[in-house]
């Protein structure tokens, strides 16, 4: 005749490896999880309709970017600071007037972001940012010089 | 006759029942927050003041600080092109499925802008209308160099 054992072990899930796993799974999403950042500056081309081409040079503010802190601002020297106080005089009196940002194709990109914010702090609302080629079709058309 | 004193000892034990539980929060809060970017070009973003979230899902385009111009569509991982033309005719192509698909430059802060400008252009010329230039939050005292 067996003999039943009096010791009975309640039935149970076994969970301690639960938390082993569980910060195995944490380890994985650390290292793989990559926090993207789409957050910048935003422009809106302007309608490529050469009819419509009506922004004349000595209505708008012209700043030129020569390279690292050499602006020209409407044929003036400039630096980045005083490119604000005299956009803003120019902007307070006509907060619609274009403002033309021409770069040198030599001029490191982070100087135009630099005057591209600036512009936009000051909440210019007609920035134009016109490539090379506009450039040239501007100076063919006797906008430029 | 003194009865002997029956002495109740616990065992000292570290309470592990709320680790997984913790555990499986900070899980839940990696899984959240975790996105794939398929855009993974390591390049230096120029630093600006004004940083408003660009668009969700844009096509990307890195330009690294020798000019290499790398494209994804935001859903292929991205792939590195010949130069701006092979920009403009996938441009073209995307546009013509989704007019209104926006289009992100991720470009190095250090590179020429004669790259950034070939891009601008390729993207104008083929019918995108707004774009968005990544930067990185402004840190005070910085040296520029």
């Amino acid at each position: 005749m067996s003999k039943k054992s009096k010791f009975r072990r309640s039935p149970e899930i076994p969970t301690a490896s639960m938390a082993d796993v569980a910060f195995l799974l944490i380890v994985f999403f650390m290292l793989t999880a990559v926090f993207t950042t789409t957050q910048g500056l935003r422009f809106q081309f302007p309608k490529d309709d050469p009819t419509q081409l009506n922004i004349q040079p000595e209505e708008s503010v012209h700043i030129k970017i020569t390279g690292v802190d050499q602006f020209v601002v409407d044929r003036l020297p400039m630096t980045l600071a005083e490119i604000g106080g005299y956009v803003q005089s120019k902007v307070s009196q006509n907060p619609k007037k274009p403002v033309i940002i021409q770069t040198m194709p030599d001029v490191p990109y982070y100087v135009m972001v630099d005057v591209f914010d600036l512009l936009k702090q000051l909440e210019v609302q007609n920035v134009s940012i016109p490539t090379e080629s506009e450039i040239e079709r501007w100076r063919q058309l006797g906008y430029f010089e | 006759m003194r009865l002997r004193e029956q002495v109740w000892t616990i065992k000292p034990t570290v309470p592990t029942a709320s680790m997984a539980d913790i555990a499986f929060l900070l899980i839940i809060f990696f899984m959240l927050t975790t996105s794939y970017s398929p855009e993974k070009t390591s390049v230096i973003l120029p630093e600006s003041q004004i940083r408003v979230e660009v668009t969700k899902d844009p096509s990307i385009i890195a330009i690294t600080e020798e000019g290499n111009i790398v494209f994804t569509s935001g859903e292929e991982t991205s792939v590195p092109l010949a130069g701006p033309d092979e920009l403009g005719l996938i441009a073209k192509e995307i546009i013509e499925l989704v007019p209104a698909k926006e289009f992100v430059v991720k470009a190095d802060r250090n590179a020429r802008y004669e790259a950034v400008d070939g891009v601008l252009e390729a993207l104008r010329t083929n019918g995108v209308k707004r774009i968005g230039f990544l930067t990185r939050a402004e840190v005070q005292n910085s040296e520029n160099p």
